[in-house]
């Protein structure tokens, strides 16, 4: 697979993991500090996808 | 926010707890969410679709293999996926009845497996409920002999709920397998509502088909389902296409003439494929998701004048609640009649019952974190609260 579909199909999915903590804290939206660390990791996952996919454009 | 220029895009479940009767245990996985990515495409399944060309003989991705999983996880035979529950129940009738043959199904029975019924000709007749809105062994094994005098010859297949769509009560499938086949009259153990979210043995309930909804309780896209079979009736079921063409001369190899072909062909089956081992392991945390429906109901009970419709204690998240004495009270006066009460939660960040509803109605807390069911609970007392009712 072309590296930068793959950084594509990458950012996509940390988003998707990201919109399922969502889920899992609706409707407030009250990070546990587990959720938290998960949120941050799937943000920086999704960045470092897309900033490999910029730099590749 | 639209999705090509008119479509709202959906973030109720983002943005609310949702308790909707039938959308609770069909929510997406995120693994379900990335399949459909990748797998949305219409004929995505076909990309190494090889002889004999059948999506259940698939390898890559592993749709085959999948089958293999799905019959074991519901200890049958054979499996096959359907586009919903429904198309399962056609299936086995189309296969079983011919015109003018009786099917029983239960008193509580889905529309779908009336239609079923009726689009294979044959005729439906219901098993009667007890006092406690659940069908019995004894019942059913009444209604055969009543059916079987009426018509001069035996129902043809006996079609049960598990958990009924209405009351989400639990029915002596065990007591009326035993019945049916006393008579030599297979079953459809309906599980719409437990495959997915319960253990289901089929072999260990003793009936001869198990049929599951997808997108109801199988955390996956819709339409989508399960029909899993004994050997016994998969010859019957799973047959294969004999037909000819008479200017052709074609034949469809080992097409299944009441799967249609094919059935799942693009995002659904690997939507479903990518929550099953969510799956696996969730139908084992089913008795923790019956106690947070328990604690929500309990809430609602304690609200006077609420009552609960359903079996209670509570067997299932599903469950019908008759506030006409509490929360009615207040729609009665109130200037938004019964919205009042769907402000009030939409207010708090819940939707999902019925809008404008405050006498009979359903909710289902599957899924819900203890946090977020703890939050439903006292919601409920909440508003009970503002409007003097506690």
């Amino acid at each position: 697979m072309d590296e930068r579909i793959n950084d594509l199909f990458e950012a996509l999915f940390a988003l998707t993991d990201l919109r399922i903590i969502f889920r899992e804290t609706a409707p407030m939206h009250a990070f546990s500090e587990e959720q938290k660390a998960n949120a941050r990791d799937a943000v920086n996952r999704a960045k470092d996808a897309l900033d490999r996919l910029e730099g590749a454009l | 926010m639209k999705i090509a220029t008119n479509i709202p895009v959906r973030e109720v479940e983002e943005s609310y707890i949702n308790i909707q009767p039938i959308q609770a245990a069909g929510r997406l996985t995120a693994e379900a969410m990335k399949a459909l990515i990748a797998y949305g495409d219409g004929y995505s399944t076909c990309d190494q679709c090889r002889k004999p060309f059948r999506l259940d003989k698939i390898t890559k991705p592993p749709i085959a293999e999948f089958h293999d999983a799905l019959a074991k996880f519901v200890n049958m035979d054979h499996a096959r996926v359907t586009p919903g529950a429904r198309r399962a129940f056609q299936a086995v009738s189309l296969a079983l009845a011919e015109k003018g043959d009786p099917i029983i199904v239960s008193a509580l029975a889905h529309y779908t497996e009336f239609l079923a019924a009726e689009s294979a000709k044959a005729i439906v007749r219901e098993v009667p409920l007890n006092d406690q809105n659940v069908v019995t062994g004894d019942a059913l094994a009444q209604k055969i002999e009543g059916v079987t005098k009426e018509f001069g010859k035996p129902p043809v297949l006996v079609m049960l709920d598990h958990i009924d769509y209405s009351f989400a009560n639990e029915h002596d499938i065990k007591g009326a397998a035993k019945a049916a086949h006393q008579y030599d009259i297979p079953i459809l153990y309906n599980g719409a509502y437990t495959v997915g979210v319960m253990p289901v043995d089929g072999k260990t309930l003793g009936v001869d088909f198990v049929v599951g909804s997808g997108h109801k309780s199988m955390a996956s896209p819709a339409p989508s389902g399960v029909l899993a079979t004994r050997d016994e009736y998969a010859d019957k079921v799973l047959r294969t296409t004999q037909m000819l063409g008479d200017v052709t001369g074609r034949k469809f190899g080992i097409k299944e003439v009441e799967m249609l072909g094919c059935t799942l062909m693009g995002g659904n089956i690997l939507g479903m494929m990518a929550s099953f081992p969510t799956i696996k392991i969730r139908v084992n945390e089913w008795e923790e998701y019956v106690k947070k429906s328990n604690h929500v109901i309990d809430s609602i009970l304690s609200i006077k004048g609420s009552k609960c419709m359903s079996e209670y204690p509570r067997k299932h998240t599903l469950t019908k609640v008759d506030t006409t004495d509490s929360f009615d009270v207040v729609a009665r006066t109130h200037k938004r009649r019964g919205f009042y009460f769907s402000d009030e939660l939409k207010g708090r960040g819940i939707v999902g019952e019925f809008a404008g509803a405050t006498r009979a109605w359903k909710l289902n807390t599957y899924g819900l974190s203890w946090d977020q069911t703890k939050y439903v609970a006292d919601a409920f007392k909440d508003i009970a609260n503002k409007y003097g009712l506690l």
